[in-house]
């Protein structure tokens, strides 16, 4: 009984969601949610702890050990990502209760919400390729039904291509994970991770793993396959598009994270240089895109693909550094990124748009947002001390010792830009004089929402600040992520 | 029996790439259909040759069974297959609805602009 711990970060979301389903009351509801989330990030908390300098925490579910039932298995990696995640669905939770009163919520909100969580989680804690895939279908169905709950009739044509992308990439993973099948005979990461010792330097595990670099970079929006990202997040409502931001496609990431650096052997030097050159093109492509935008949701939703970008390099550059520096990266982003959405949620509500030529004089109106908004930018860009910069620093390092000059030069260039458009926004909606309407400071309801916005700026100066203990701990991460003998000793003849 | 199998793979997700680079949603829609079913015969193909072999039932004889795992896999990917095409039926139907329209060139054509009565 005591191993059920290691089930509730799935366990807990989905009975949420069931019994949100069935509560009446939404006041009551919303006490419930916000609880069972505090509750989440508690758990996932005390399972980092638990999972640091440890070895994995694996659960058989059903009791069957693991090549031939499907297991759980909780590392560092997977912990802190439970913990993100749990954090960034607290922070959009209560955002959406200051944001609108109980009675004009969306009943299907917050359970959907709920359910998207649970396959994120079951993402990062799933240790079999097939398991995979269902959570990963369990979190894109949740996100469809999602984005259409609120989507008016003219927004409501975005869907379609997030839809359509998303379902040729869960074909493109069912057809991976049947060849994996059927060149490994077994499903479970490290048993193909033994298994593909043997094969290693083949054409074969080459084709393979760039079908894998296909799939998950599409679900992490990796340069040519990014299309249903951008258009698609500005359309759902601000809490929802904070959760996705933060979330979707580091789930993404954080595959790659772990099938390349866990399951697949090291030596593949053709996938990781098209990784390290796509990442590029990610960074490059997104920032000129989010430089094109003139409202804020739309600069930001770019420039999510502009950020993965960094995070996939590192990946790319594959040293033990660089996998910590894509860790980093990660726990960087998910708090910084989903912030500036929640900033973003409370222009539109004092500003009534977030069009950037019709918003403006916040600064005079709300310096506390404004501060919010600047710390956040800056940590975006990449100024020091703030979050960002870590993150950066470690993979233009890392470039730079592998001697990549383009890669390095396409990181910096990707900076400034990034810089260029956070000033656009800070100009258009803090400085510029021509809103139309006016601010709306009369909204009581934008405090708690700026007020959420800054708990979050807290933890994000924390990480920058704190960076030598954040960096502890990714490096940690990365090494039992690397370890690979270690996880398959540990996987198939010692733990379960 | 390996090679028409893969013919057919190869054929069904050819076709279904041509259907779903057309226009019209209908087109589009059975597109994503054959697609699904694309990749589940090709999980069936990896469970082997089935010469000779029963189905994995266990009735006391010992004649080698088909590997039963990629069936399973299968059955899995049917059920959020269907889900997934049923949520895509609703939305393009919303979309015709919405929109007017059936077709996804004059859909996504930029010189479309926002009915003026629901700009916020």
């Amino acid at each position: 009984m005591k191993d059920l711990v290691f089930a509730l970060p799935i366990l807990l979301p989905l009975l949420t969601a069931i019994v949100a389903l069935l509560a009446g009351r939404r006041r009551w509801r919303r006490w419930l949610i916000g609880l069972s989330a505090t509750a989440q990030l508690g758990v996932a908390l005390v399972l980092a702890h638990g999972a640091y300098g440890q070895p994995p925490q694996v659960l058989g579910l059903g009791g069957w050990a693991a090549p031939y039932g499907i297991v759980l298995v909780i590392d560092l990696l997977a912990a802190i990502m439970l913990a993100l995640g749990a954090l960034t669905a607290l922070a959009a939770i209560l955002f959406g209760y200051a944001e609108l009163p109980p009675e004009d919520e969306n009943p299907l909100r917050l359970p959907l919400i709920q359910f998207l969580v649970t396959g994120i989680n079951l993402a990062f804690c799933t240790a079999d390729l097939f398991n995979l895939f269902v959570a990963f279908e369990v979190m894109l169905i949740a996100s469809y039904a999602l984005l259409t709950l609120e989507a008016d009739d003219w927004d409501i044509k975005q869907a379609f291509p997030y839809l359509a992308l998303n379902l040729v990439g869960s074909t493109l993973f069912l057809v991976a994970a049947g060849l994996t099948y059927g060149m490994f005979g077994s499903l479970n990461f490290a048993q193909i991770a033994e298994r593909a010792d043997a094969l290693a330097g083949t054409p074969q595990l080459t084709l393979l793993a760039l079908l894998f670099l296909t799939v998950f970079g599409m679900k992490a929006g990796v340069f040519p396959l990014f299309y249903w990202l951008p258009n698609s997040y500005p359309i759902l409502p601000s809490p929802v598009a904070a959760l996705y931001a933060g979330m979707l496609t580091k789930v993404g990431v954080y595959v790659l994270l772990r099938i390349f650096g866990q399951v697949l052997p090291p030596d593949l030097s053709l996938p990781h240089l098209l990784m390290a050159w796509l990442a590029a093109a990610t960074m490059i492509f997104g920032v000129l895109g989010a430089v094109s935008r003139n409202f804020i949701r739309g600069i930001l939703s770019f420039h999510i693909l502009s950020q993965i970008g960094y995070m996939v390099l590192a990946i790319g550059l594959f040293t033990p550094y660089a996998l910590a520096a894509a860790i980093f990266y990660i726990i960087h982003h998910i708090v910084v990124k989903s912030t500036l959405f929640l900033v973003g949620g409370t222009v539109v509500v004092l500003n009534r748009t977030d069009d950037l030529e019709k918003t403006g004089r916040l600064w005079l109106a709300t310096p506390v947002l404004g501060v919010i908004f600047l710390l956040q930018a800056l940590s975006l860009a990449g100024i020091p001390p703030l979050s960002g910069f870590w993150g950066k620093y470690m993979i233009i390092v890392e470039g730079l010792r592998q001697q990549e000059w383009v890669l390095v030069f396409c990181a910096l260039l990707a900076g400034v830009l990034t810089l260029f458009s956070m000033l656009k926004i800070w100009n258009g909606a803090f400085w510029a004089a021509a809103a139309k309407e006016g601010v709306h400071t009369e909204e009581r309801r934008w405090r708690p929402m700026a007020a959420v916005a800054g708990g979050m700026t807290v933890i994000s100066l924390g990480i920058g600040f704190g960076a030598e203990f954040f960096l502890g701990v990714a490096h940690e991460a990365a090494r039992q992520l690397l370890d690979r003998p270690a996880y398959i000793e540990f996987l198939l003849r010692g733990g379960g | 029996m390996m090679w028409e199998t893969a013919i057919l793979v190869g054929l069904m997700f050819g076709g279904a790439c041509f259907l779903i680079l057309q226009a019209s949603f209908v087109r589009i829609l059975f597109g994503f259909i054959l697609l699904s079913n694309a990749a589940n015969l090709f999980l069936l193909a990896m469970s082997g040759r089935p010469d000779g072999k029963s189905a994995p039932v266990l009735q006391g004889n010992s004649a080698p069974a088909v590997d039963p795992l990629p069936q399973a896999l299968i059955l899995t990917a049917i059920v959020i297959g269907f889900g997934v095409i049923a949520y895509m039926v609703i939305l393009l139907y919303r979309t015709f609805l919405d929109q007017g329209t059936a077709n996804a060139c004059e859909l996504f054509d930029p010189r479309r602009e926002r009915p003026k009565e629901d700009a916020s």
